[in-house]
């Protein structure tokens, strides 16, 4: 099968809808062999069946990225394609409230999700490539808020803020390895998907407000951070490790 | 068909390295490439090496800091079927030395050639993209020493660094009418600009443990000049093994 990804196995976690979704969908259309994880069985059997019935290999494990244990499983169901070669730590919680407002609970539920789940994921990761001796990639999908400030979004910016450090420590960790490991993140701005919508609502008033509000005038979608996701998994990027890649329309150049 | 195919591409400083290596990238993607350069003899070289490869190129001699030049190198741009939307401002020189010894004049020539030379281009490829009326793709070829400090290279970073924020701030300007630009940060690449260095020893400023090759700069630029990056403007790609992530 021809396609950037022809012959690799690659988990994306969070890949029932919105990012985590498209860049399935456009990894399978590569020639990719795709984990997708998620909570929400339904959605992910959805997906697993309108791939695999296309002609993709596609496989839908149900997995909170919280847990230790079942990251053992996520592995071992890329391994039954073969040795695990990309990784997208994409799950992610989103939260917007203001600094009074917000609960220890709230920040740990952000943390342990977005970081958390991306630290558990790198390190069973990096273990799969060891194992097979495999020059592997990862994808940390962070924000611009991982990068800028937001209004009240005190929790979401400080998780990202943590994934855009935590990314440059494990580039130089996966450096050391041999075969070497790539590990870069991904900066999305405001793409309208479920993460956006169900804090805001899904309103096309608001989003042509966020798109009037973003030099390119656009509303972003996930397919567009899908193709971003794509460069940094394949070796088109194969001299970047440890660096950022925005894709937020302009928002964060001012 | 390429993912550039009906599209028209210019790439200044394009008869060598890193330059050379974009045209052949953006020409294998399907796009009718225009390259510039100082030097007739290279620039044959490179226009030969894509179209023995089956692609379209040509070489018009410009140099980029010469208002004078540019309005040859839109017309050829704008000569053909395709239509120009991706300038690839790539053309600079490297200096160095200590600030003591630096002379206004090497100063001036660094900048110049650099930063002012790839404002001029900016501000003709843009005109033209505009006449168009249907966006674009702007890649200002900077560096790392445009995002991190080097001793003895205060004038390299100067116009390195300028490249940086000229693009940020040309991306706010021309959003609204598509034109997408972003910088492209390369650490150490095998170049003849970095023919002299000693590879062995400098390779391990870089994590990856090897100085890049232009075509991953190539791949790069691809990537920013594409579709696949339409949402993608006023930033900053670094492609340096890893060398400011530590």
């Amino acid at each position: 099968m021809s396609g950037r990804l022809a012959g690799r196995t690659a988990v994306i976690t969070g890949a029932t809808k919105g990012i985590g979704e498209a860049a399935a969908r456009l990894f399978v259309r590569e020639g990719a062999a795709v984990v997708a994880t998620g909570r929400d069985e339904a959605a992910g059997r959805a997906l697993e069946s309108e791939l695999t019935k296309a002609g993709g290999k596609a496989r839908f494990v149900q997995h909170d990225v919280r847990s230790e244990g079942g990251w053992a499983g996520v592995i071992s169901a890329a391994e039954a394609f073969g040795p695990l070669d990309i990784l997208v730590n994409n799950a992610g919680v989103f939260l917007v409230k203001p600094l009074a407002e917000t609960t220890e609970a709230d920040l740990d539920l952000v943390w342990q999700i977005n970081v958390e789940g991306a630290f558990l994921g790198v390190k069973h990761a990096f273990g799969a490539f060891a194992r097979h001796r495999r020059a592997g990639a990862v994808v940390n999908v962070s924000s611009l808020m991982g990068q800028v400030g937001y209004p009240g979004a005190v929790a979401y910016c400080a998780s990202k803020g943590a994934i855009t450090g935590f990314t440059k420590a494990v580039a130089i960790d996966g450096a050391a390895m041999s075969p070497k490991v790539r590990v870069n993140s991904l900066h999305p701005g405001v793409i309208w998907t479920p993460m956006i919508t169900s804090q805001f609502g899904d309103d096309l008033a608001l989003a042509e407000a966020f798109a009037a509000d973003t030099p390119l005038r656009m509303i972003g979608r996930p397919e567009y951070v899908a193709d971003a996701i794509l460069f940094l998994a394949s070796d088109d990027s194969s001299y970047m490790t440890g660096a950022e890649l925005t894709v937020d329309g302009g928002r964060g150049a001012d | 068909m390429g993912e550039l195919a009906g599209r028209c591409a210019v790439v200044t400083g394009g008869s060598r390295g890193i330059g050379r290596a974009v045209a052949q990238a953006l020409a294998a993607a399907g796009a009718r490439v225009v390259i510039t350069g100082r030097n007739a003899a290279t620039g044959a070289g490179a226009v030969t090496s894509i179209t023995d490869a089956g692609g379209a190129a040509q070489f018009v001699p410009a140099d980029q800091a010469n208002p004078a030049d540019w309005p040859g190198v839109i017309a050829a741009a704008e000569g053909g079927e395709e239509g120009f939307d991706i300038l690839v401002l790539n053309a600079g020189v490297s200096g160095a030395g200590p600030i003591g010894k630096t002379t206004l004049g090497m100063f001036r020539h660094v900048c110049d050639l650099n930063l002012k030379g790839a404002f001029i281009g900016l501000q003709n490829g843009v005109a033209a993209m505009r006449r168009r009326g249907q966006g674009g793709s702007v890649v200002l070829v900077a560096s790392i020493v445009g995002k991190i400090g080097v001793a003895d290279h205060a004038a390299y970073s100067a116009s390195k660094g300028g490249l940086r924020l000229m693009a940020k701030a040309a991306a706010l300007e021309l959003g609204p009418e598509h034109i997408r630009v972003n910088s492209l940060h390369p650490g150490l690449i095998r170049t003849d600009m970095t023919a002299g260095f000693d590879e062995p020893s400098m390779a391990a400023l870089a994590p990856l443990g090897r100085f890049g090759e232009a075509s991953e700069v190539a791949a790069a630029a691809l990537f920013l000049a594409s579709d696949r990056a339409r949402f993608v403007t006023g930033t900053e790609l670094v492609v340096d093994g890893g060398w400011i992530a530590r």
